[in-house]
């Protein structure tokens, strides 16, 4: 008897157990007029700049704020997961270089409708470079929240040891002038000129200051075997293989991290160190003095990488939830969010009314806002394709080995140009599919 | 005949075939399904589902966000001509056919040894099953350190002896031969202790009488033990070959697929072409293609093992 029952009640435990289990995994989400939205974070001082951003958001829209913060390194994957399985934010974060590849395969709306029909919006407080980033195929996918150019990163100590000056806080030095200086400063033991990740997303602002880019005008074909691109990536090659002036490369996959060349810099036996000014923060940490200045100026003059990232509407969204999504996403673009972004030191905010608030250390750091205004150096809208995460393993793989020397820049370049041919395929055929889904 | 003595026991009922089964039957069934459905459920919804779904999205036109379309065979007549998909595909041919010789020899060589009766045998089984034990991601991670051709500690022992050790896993010669190495060492704790198993099963009396007939140590090895351990070395043989030829995360972690695409292997091409591309139907058939092979290769080694196998002591 005392069996039967007690198998009667763990059975009855069970089912009760499943049925309580199944329940909480059916969980609805928040109510309907809450204002959610996705973001990237990596650290608790990111965390409560979010935290930030989301009680601005209730004491502005009046409604409550739910943000789903997600580590950088995982947060393409959540994304991705949450957009197939319609559990987006109805706002969400994006590094402008994955926006052609989500905008062209449909996860995310254009918004030019919404901007049309907003009398408050004012698209041109934007500096033109993140409205490009934000662009797909001509149409606005995203509204961008921060945009800087690769810098130069200086360690004025190791400069005074060596009884050097400073270079020019606004004047791009010339290539030339640049190869001197790490020559100069590189060795005898454990010192070197320079730093910068054997990457393609730091090669291509040597690729643009040549003249050069990766992908043709026509969007078809590699442009990496033109002259120009060739040009620049010889000279960095040299850099690395003849000139010796960086640290030594022992591991592709860490040496390809962004995070490897900040960790040599900081080192402090590196003099210059090209990378945005998002790292400005991390390399506040330093032991020693620093400052920025423009990226060197090749034959077309100093073209660094604009990157920026935006906040852009799924494309599941609509009806009410569209209407919030858009004050939502204008909320959180706004110069007053903006203004909290960059008071934060994270970066140099997108809007040109939130300029002021990115403020030094270092000294120098008005100079991004003058290269974004076009007053000092330059710069180049971070050029991708639709299948930019491919493109960048294909180079990430392949280029390596021109700057180990075991290949010559010749020999890696024809070696990857016919593969690297076949994505740009690719991606002409994925912009062709969705300007006829647009249609 | 089991009928007959059931129906001769006594105070048992006599039942006539074909009759209703007796309740305790039913409930014996029931309780099977009961303690079978967990499994069952998993094997359903995450084994057979999968595969079934793949089988319909090597089909599809589909990039995950958009509506798919029909593709038809389009999916499987893309890999002919597709260069990386059979670089990779030689990639996890040349692993596995190095990477499972390697570690059977070596597990077989330490369970040998271990079978020798050695003082704290537990201990020594638990240390070199450590290996197995632990995740790949951080075991990677610490053969990165160790390759590291300055100061890892893999070149610093080769130049003890003089040798200049390559720069691993950067090198287009070594980085596969370098992640072969880690696998193995990853890896040999599992087949280890299933030949130790298979060693302690073998009878002492046939070791005595091959000993009584003068036969040398390698004599019999090779003809009593190797043929007594057939059906795990089988069973070893068979799960390794599987096991490599979904390689993926060292890959991954170590080099990424590199240098150019030396280490690409195929369930980490296709990770690339359905996670990082977008293109889930072509993904989708390249792993189809992969199960079906995998499928071959293991059907070719049950029915070798008909002639190569001893069951019988």
């Amino acid at each position: 008897m005392s069996s039967s029952l007690s198998r009667r009640t763990l059975l009855k435990t069970a089912a009760g157990g499943l049925a309580a289990a199944g329940l909480s995994g059916c969980s609805s989400g928040p109510p309907p007029g809450t204002g959610t939205w996705s973001m990237w974070s990596s650290s608790p001082e990111e965390g409560k700049v979010w935290a930030d951003f989301g009680r601005y958001v209730e004491r502005r829209m009046n409604v409550k704020s739910v943000s789903t913060l997600t580590p950088s390194d995982g947060y393409p994957t959540k994304l991705d997961l949450q957009l197939v399985s319609g559990t987006a934010s109805l706002v969400t974060g994006m590094n402008g270089w994955l926006l052609p590849t989500y905008a062209s395969r449909g996860a995310h709306r254009p918004l030019d409708d919404l901007i049309a029909q907003d009398p408050d919006f004012d698209l041109d407080d934007f500096y033109p470079a993140i409205r490009s980033i934000s662009s797909f195929a001509g149409r606005t996918y995203g509204i961008g929240f921060d945009v800087a150019p690769v810098v130069l990163y200086y360690n004025k100590t190791l400069l005074e040891r060596h009884g050097i000056d400073p270079p020019s806080a606004t004047e791009p030095m010339t290539w030339q002038t640049f190869r001197d200086l790490a020559i100069e400063l590189s060795g005898p033991k454990d010192g070197y000129g320079f730093t910068c990740a054997p990457s393609i997303d730091d090669l291509v602002s040597w690729i643009y200051s040549a003249g050069g880019n990766v992908i043709n005008d026509k969007g078809d074909a590699s442009a990496m075997d033109a002259p120009e691109a060739r040009h620049a990536i010889d000279f960095v090659i040299d850099l690395f293989v003849k000139d010796r002036v960086t640290p030594p490369i022992n591991n592709l996959v860490s040496a390809n991290a962004s995070g490897m060349a900040l960790a040599n810099f900081l080192q402090g036996d590196v003099a210059f160190m090209q990378n945005g000014p998002w790292q400005v923060l991390n390399v506040r940490k330093a032991p020693f003095e620093w400052d920025i200045v423009p990226f060197p100026a090749g034959p077309a003059g100093s073209k660094p990488r604009v990157s920026g990232s935006c906040f852009a509407i799924p494309s599941g969204v609509n009806g009410s939830d569209l209407d919030l999504a858009w004050r939502l996403l204008k909320t959180l673009t706004s110069t007053g969010a903006l203004d909290i972004y960059a008071t934060a030191g994270r970066n140099n905010p997108a809007r040109l009314s939130s300029g002021s608030a990115f403020k030094p250390p270092p000294a120098n750091l008005g100079l991004v806002q003058k290269i974004l205004k076009g007053r000092a150096g330059g710069g180049h809208p971070f050029d991708v394709t639709t299948n930019w995460n491919r493109v960048r393993q294909l180079l990430s793989q392949d280029l390596p080995r021109a700057f180990l020397g075991d290949l010559t820049a010749t020999e890696a370049i024809d070696s990857f140009t016919p593969r690297l041919n076949v994505l740009m395929r690719q991606h002409r055929d994925a912009v062709r599919q969705a300007d006829r889904r647009s249609e | 005949m089991a009928l007959q003595t059931r129906t001769a026991m006594p105070g048992t009922p006599a039942r006539q075939l074909g009759g209703p089964r007796p309740r305790w039957r039913c409930s014996e069934t029931f309780a099977a399904w009961l303690f079978l459905l967990p499994s069952l459920i998993g094997f359903l919804v995450f084994t057979a589902g999968p595969v079934i779904a793949a089988g319909v999205i090597s089909l599809l036109d589909w990039n995950l966000f958009s509506p798919p379309g029909f593709a038809g065979p389009d999916n499987f007549t893309r890999l002919g001509p597709d260069p990386t998909f059979w670089s990779a595909f030689g990639n996890t041919l040349y692993f596995t056919f190095v990477s499972v010789p390697l570690t059977l020899l070596v597990s077989l060589a330490l369970a040998l040894l271990l079978n020798q009766g050695l003082r704290r045998i537990a201990v020594f089984r638990s240390l070199l099953l450590l290996p197995y034990a632990t995740i790949t991601v951080a075991v990677a991670f610490v053969w990165i350190w160790l390759y590291i051709p300055t100061d890892g500690l893999v070149n610093a022992v080769l130049g003890v002896f003089g040798i200049d050790g390559p720069a691993w896993l950067i090198s287009d010669d070594w980085a596969m031969p370098a992640l072969i190495v880690m696998s193995v060492w990853k890896s040999f704790g599992f087949g280890m202790v299933i030949f130790l198993a298979g060693l302690q099963a073998i009878p002492q009396q046939l070791y005595e009488a091959a000993r009584v007939d003068g036969a040398t140590p390698w004599r019999t090895f090779l003809s009593v033990t190797l043929p007594l351990l057939s059906p795990s070395v089988f069973f070893v043989v068979v799960t390794s070959i599987i096991h490599s030829f979904q390689v993926f995360d060292q890959a991954l972690v170590m080099t990424d697929g590199g240098p150019g695409a030396r280490t690409t292997t195929l369930v980490m091409y296709i990770y690339q072409t359905g996670f990082q591309n977008y293109e889930q139907g072509y993904a989708a058939a390249q792993s189809i293609v992969l199960f079906a092979f995998i499928a071959v290769i293991t059907a070719m080694q049950f029915l070798l093992q008909r002639r190569l196998v001893h069951y019988d002591v």
